[in-house]
């Protein structure tokens, strides 16, 4: 009874809205109705716009699947395929599959072979009882955040021409290690020369250098959808009851460890961002003042921004740390004033 | 038929096969019994969907994994076709799974075979025997899908087959093995992701009420159950409990591994990491600082600008 009532108190105190607990009427989105999906696919409504699917919703399997594919790649990425079907202006993920493919940058499409295991995989699914068809493909990006490469660009405009629907998801695996939530992004390309209506801001992530000119070059062909996670009654029901089992790995976890070197990097990439930064405001001063001056402090306040989230992450992994330390060494020591750890709380 | 395991074999269960098998059986029930068209004579349509819930069906999948040593480790799973004519599972189509994963996850093998159901049966054995010329000791993953929210322990057993002496007739048999759950990090954060729906980004605060209030569960957990031995011994030091002898001696040796590590060596090492963390927020607050000295200095330039014609103090109003 305690356990119920130490995540009722969690839910309160983080303002969960109790998403609808899913009850056995709402598992009606595993239904795959054959019909509609296929007059659907007949009709076509995104021909005409380029901006037509707004949102995804990723199953708990698919998610699941993917992260731990992304994350078994360790720094090479990996790639998959997702299926699943449309639901009006909603691509609906219900499944993924990992695709045996060597990832190099350098790699526009899958190989032959890559090809001939996909058909092999959704044939003998559809005999399993997935009727579902691919909807979408999925590859990492570890440590460098969730982003369509020139390469990536490319590869989904040619699939956005012969196999809509279609959806590409972008995961990192070690950002999501280290900052303990995931990371993952869902995009569409527009077609060749579509001008996007308004200049949407997308949420600001760090780019490592050498990446950041091809990021730039083509983050205006392509926008993101928006995420929500689904999952089934039972899905929530075992869930909830993992928590049990669960929460040893959570107390265990030791986020410093894993990702020594992911933070080592972020740290070298940020000391390179800010020598630029520098040669950038000492010639400007030469310059006209003004608008000049004004990319400076956003690339100043970029890093500043940068280097908050990467010391917010190593604070919290020592949090837990010193906590595991108290709870389990300092048995039988005599007491001594523990110095509370002092959370700067850097608000970029 | 079960009693519990005597192999020594440990068994660990990643949270994906058990949303895979949640999953597969979902999906089945659902195609099963489509949902009520949303139409203007959706009543009698209702009450037609009401009674069409048969009896929940049953779905075969395999487990796929490693085992080292005396450690079984469960990692993923896939579905398999069940043929009711002979009781048994498809053959091809299990092979032709296999060598489809075994291309992306080389290192997993067949370890054993899942269904749902309530408990294990008779004519699971038949499949169970069908599969041992895979894998000489197949395990048998059982969910229960009945949803009991009465219930606090995962519906999920774990059989192994022992060969028992019967009425004189050696026969194989399920014996239930206990099991731990494993995972790594990754899936850990993305089954917390889905389970609680923690608030993703945010600004600082959220982030570390987020962390500390996940932390907070767990240590409330730890908690709870500690309480619950030590109810236990107090009752039996007060004689209203029989003395259970192996559970006093667990109880002794757990306690004896605290504290958990107090060598030299851990302590300069943790101090070392502590003091790493403390410089990197130096830096950052270093950062932080000269960035807001710079915007303070190129707004101090703006307002009392000498180059300007209007000359002077052309102040901000």
């Amino acid at each position: 009874m305690d356990s119920a009532v130490a995540q009722k108190t969690w839910e309160l105190e983080n303002n969960i809205l109790a998403a609808e607990a899913p009850d056995p009427s709402s598992d009606s989105i595993f239904y795959y109705d054959e019909v509609a999906q296929a007059k659907f696919l007949k009709d076509k409504p995104w021909a005409n716009d380029p901006h037509f699917f707004k949102r995804v919703k990723i199953s708990a399997l698919a998610l699941l699947k993917m992260v731990v594919h992304a994350r078994s790649g360790g720094t090479i990425e990996v790639m998959g395929l997702m299926q699943g079907k449309t639901d009006g202006d909603a691509i609906i993920v219900m499944d993924a599959f990992a695709l045996p493919v060597e990832g190099t940058e350098t790699r526009v499409n899958a190989q032959a072979d890559a090809y001939e295991y996909m058909v092999d995989y959704s044939q003998t699914n559809k005999q399993a009882g997935r009727l579902e068809n691919v909807v979408g493909w999925y590859h990492s990006h570890p440590g460098y955040g969730c982003w369509l490469s020139g390469i990536d660009v490319s590869t989904q405009m040619l699939n956005q021409q012969f196999q809509e629907p279609f959806l590409a998801v972008v995961i990192d695996p070690t950002r999501t290690v280290s900052a303990g939530k995931v990371d993952i992004g869902a995009f569409r390309t527009y077609p060749e020369g579509y001008k996007p209506p308004d200049d949407h801001t997308s949420e600001y992530q760090t780019i490592p250098l050498n990446k950041i000119e091809d990021f730039g070059v083509h983050c205006k062909q392509y926008y993101a959808l928006n995420i929500t996670y689904f999952k089934s009654s039972l899905d929530s029901h075992l869930l909830d009851l993992l928590w049990n089992k669960y929460w040893v790995n959570t107390l265990s976890s030791s986020p410093l460890l894993g990702n020594g070197d992911y933070v080592a990097g972020q740290i070298s990439d940020l000391a390179e961002k800010l020598e630029q930064a520098e040669n950038q405001l000492i010639h400007s001063r030469i310059g006209p003042l003004g608008t000049s001056r004004k990319k400076e402090e956003s690339q100043l306040a970029k890093i500043t921004r940068d280097s908050s989230k990467i010391t917010v992450e190593q604070v919290h992994g020592l949090m837990s740390q010193v906590l595991k330390n108290i709870l389990f060494n300092s048995v039988g020591q005599p007491k001594r004033n523990e110095q509370p750890v002092s959370d700067p709380m850097i608000e970029a | 038929m079960a009693s519990s395991s005597s192999s020594g074999l440990t068994f660990k269960l990643h949270p994906l096969v058990i949303v895979n098998i949640s999953d597969h059986y979902t999906r089945v029930k659902s195609q099963m019994n489509p949902p009520p068209p949303t139409s203007a004579t959706s009543n009698s349509n209702n009450s037609n969907g009401g009674e069409n819930n048969q009896s929940p069906p049953r779905v075969y999948g395999c487990v796929i994994g490693v085992q080292r040593g005396r450690t079984v480790e469960i990692f993923n799973s896939f579905e398999l076709l069940y043929d009711p004519s002979t009781h048994s599972l498809d053959r091809s189509f299990l092979e032709k799974k296999q060598e489809l994963y075994k291309k992306v996850f080389p290192n997993f093998y067949v370890l054993g075979w899942y269904s749902t159901g309530n408990d294990a049966e008779e004519s699971d054995m038949h499949i169970h025997k069908a599969l041992m010329d895979v894998n000489e000791s197949p395990v048998y993953v059982l969910l229960n899908p009945a949803i009991n929210h009465a219930q606090k322990d995962l519906p999920v057993t774990i059989y192994e087959s022992e060969l028992h002496v019967i009425d004189g007739i050696p026969q194989l048999i399920f014996v239930r093995s206990s099991y731990t759950i494993e995972t790594v990090e990754a899936e850990r954060i993305s089954v917390d992701h889905v389970a609680h729906l923690k608030p993703s980004g945010g600004s600082a605060a959220t982030q570390l009420a987020a962390q500390l209030t996940g932390i907070h569960s767990a240590i409330k957990m730890l908690n709870s159950r500690i309480r619950v031995l030590h109810q236990y011994l107090v009752g039996m030091q007060k004689g209203d409990l029989p003395c259970e002898n192996a559970l006093l001696r667990q109880v002794s040796s757990l306690l004896r591994r605290l504290p958990a590590t107090e060598s030299e060596k851990f302590q300069d090492d943790f101090l070392t990491e502590y003091n790493d963390t403390l410089l990197v927020t130096y830096l950052a607050t270093f950062t932080n600082c000269s960035s807001t000295m710079n915007d303070l200095v190129d707004k101090f330039n703006t307002a009392y600008d000498r180059h300007s014609r209007r000359g002077g103090r052309t102040a901000f109003i």
